[in-house]
């Protein structure tokens, strides 16, 4: 088709009737959809890396089906295309660990799709170092969430209301006969080390840095068991920011810094770390009062709802 | 060139003046913009520095107009409030809250460092939907009419210029630098996510 806002403007429409409305036209409307993961034009491409989420949210089945056109698309020329795919996957990596977790008998077409799955997640952690700045911001992002997927929900976890359904390692039953529990696990922490790696790089931009940075405060608030890890790697990071930073960019980064650790702070699992969250604050030239504000009490903790 | 037109939104404190100027002249250039404030409430100057006109934010700009207008018209005719009032209400009803606002952009500029930690703490403070980033900017800008004029054409320019990058997640920090070796200014500029 030749004008790419009339086709888009068409899927979306498409989309909404059929993933909204009605959904038993899917079936009819895929491939017809699906056809256009080829045009020229990159809106109608990311139109359709749309399309193939909200429609695998509706039914995982079809994940089958549209793994490999995915897949094509996070290998698109065009990195916005590849940035959309990336957005995609972090939707849909835990609904597919999901739909893998809840079906105990599996068939080989689905065994697949998850390894598939698996190397698309192992893909995207080495756009850790794509040459472009926005495909490692959204790199980023996926680990972030990767991360979170692939490690044990605890008491003290915060878990924004909008994910309290989703999956988690301790949702993973340990005799699943093809997801390995400790292997997923090894996996999550693997993604930890690789993001942390990441951000000492000595030549990060000050947004990758930003973006890693308030990673690292979502990690630790849900995932409290890496807390410590965190708190290193903000003293490490505050001790040693990269050369390349221009003065304002400075002054950015260091006020994220700031913004991240207050909100650690308040959390229950840094308690044991209030010391060096405390002298980051007040290097960071933070107010006592204002640390204060966001320093939970012992008692406050204890009281804390679980 | 990106391939859809950037979303844009300018903030600053009360919605009147430095947001709405750049509201206007962004708007008068093609942008897809809106404009917001992040205080609690809307504060226009009084007849003393310490007895501002405080509105809520449900207040439209021809209310607050023909309020000023009873409460002194010679004063807040000098002083250019009620012009800048009727600037406002040609633009939209009333001024918007950032902080109320669920809609998404990809560039947002503010017009002082509060506005920027204001905005960024409240976009932090979101639950994350759709990893989708959006980059903030900061602009310092004195809270006057001729500063708020300077002002808008300088994010104006800056927003021209990033609408028009090959790449612009690529390109921005780039940019950016250019931008302060140019305007002798310095940017606060931070990337959250929806």
């Amino acid at each position: 088709m030749a004008d790419p806002c009339a086709v888009g403007e068409w899927v979306a429409l498409v989309q909404e009737l059929i993933i909204n409305k009605d959904p038993t036209l899917l079936d009819n409307f895929l491939d017809e959809i699906i056809a256009f993961q080829a045009d020229k034009s990159v809106e109608v491409r990311k139109f359709v890396v749309g399309f193939i989420e909200e429609a695998c949210k509706r039914d995982i089945e079809l994940l089958l089906k549209l793994i490999a056109n995915l897949n094509m698309l996070l290998k698109d020329e065009n990195v916005n295309v590849v940035k959309k795919a990336i957005l995609t996957m972090t939707q849909l990596y835990k609904v597919a660990l999901q739909w893998m977790v809840k079906s105990r008998a599996l068939n080989e077409l689905q065994e697949a799709c998850w390894d598939m799955v698996s190397v698309m997640a192992a893909d995207i952690i080495l756009l850790l170092d794509s040459d472009n700045d926005g495909v490692r911001t959204h790199a980023i992002k996926f680990v972030e969430a990767f991360i979170i997927t692939l490690s044990p929900r605890l008491p003290d976890s915060d878990v924004p209301r909008r994910h309290e359904g989703d999956v988690s390692l301790d949702r993973v039953p340990r005799d699943h006969p093809y997801i390995k529990y400790n292997m997923l696990w090894d996996e999550g922490k693997a993604a930890l080390e690789q993001l942390l790696k990441f951000m000492v790089h000595p030549a990060i931009s000050s947004i990758n840095l930003t973006a890693a940075l308030g990673s690292l405060a979502t990690i630790a608030r849900q995932r409290p068991m890496f807390m410590a890890e965190v708190i290193q790697a903000y003293e490490t990071l505050h001790a040693n920011l990269p050369p390349t930073l221009a003065k304002s960019q400075v002054s950015s980064v260091r006020k994220n810094l700031k913004l991240h650790l207050l909100s650690v702070l308040r959390h229950p699992a840094a308690l044991g770390f209030h010391a060096q969250i405390t002298t980051l604050l007040v290097d960071l030239g933070t107010p006592q009062a204002e640390i204060a504000r966001s320093t939970p009490s012992p008692r406050d903790l204890r009281r804390r709802p679980r | 060139m990106p391939s859809s037109p950037l979303r844009v939104a300018v903030v600053c404190s009360s919605n009147q003046n430095r947001s709405m100027e750049a509201h206007n002249i962004l708007s008068k250039r093609g942008f897809s913009v809106r404009s917001f404030g992040t205080g609690t409430h809307v504060k226009l100057p009084g007849p003393a520095p310490d007895k501002p006109n405080v509105y809520d934010f449900k207040t439209t700009y021809d209310q607050m107009y023909n309020d000023l207008l009873r409460k002194d018209k010679e004063l807040y005719t000098q002083n250019g409030i009620l012009h800048m009032l009727d600037r406002n209400k040609r633009i939209k009803p009333r001024p918007e809250r950032f902080q109320n606002c669920k809609d998404v952009f990809d560039l947002i500029l503010t017009c002082e460092e509060r506005v920027y930690d204001q905005v960024v703490e409240d976009l932090n403070s979101r639950e994350q939907e759709t990893c989708q980033p959006v980059h903030v900017i900061n602009v310092d800008i004195q809270d006057n009419h001729e500063e708020a004029t300077l002002g808008a054409f300088l994010i104006c320019e800056l927003c021209q210029c990033i609408q028009h990058t090959e790449d612009m997640e690529n390109e921005i920090d780039e940019l950016l630098q250019e931008f302060e070796e140019k305007s002798g200014r310095t940017f606060l500029h931070t990337v959250c996510f929806y």
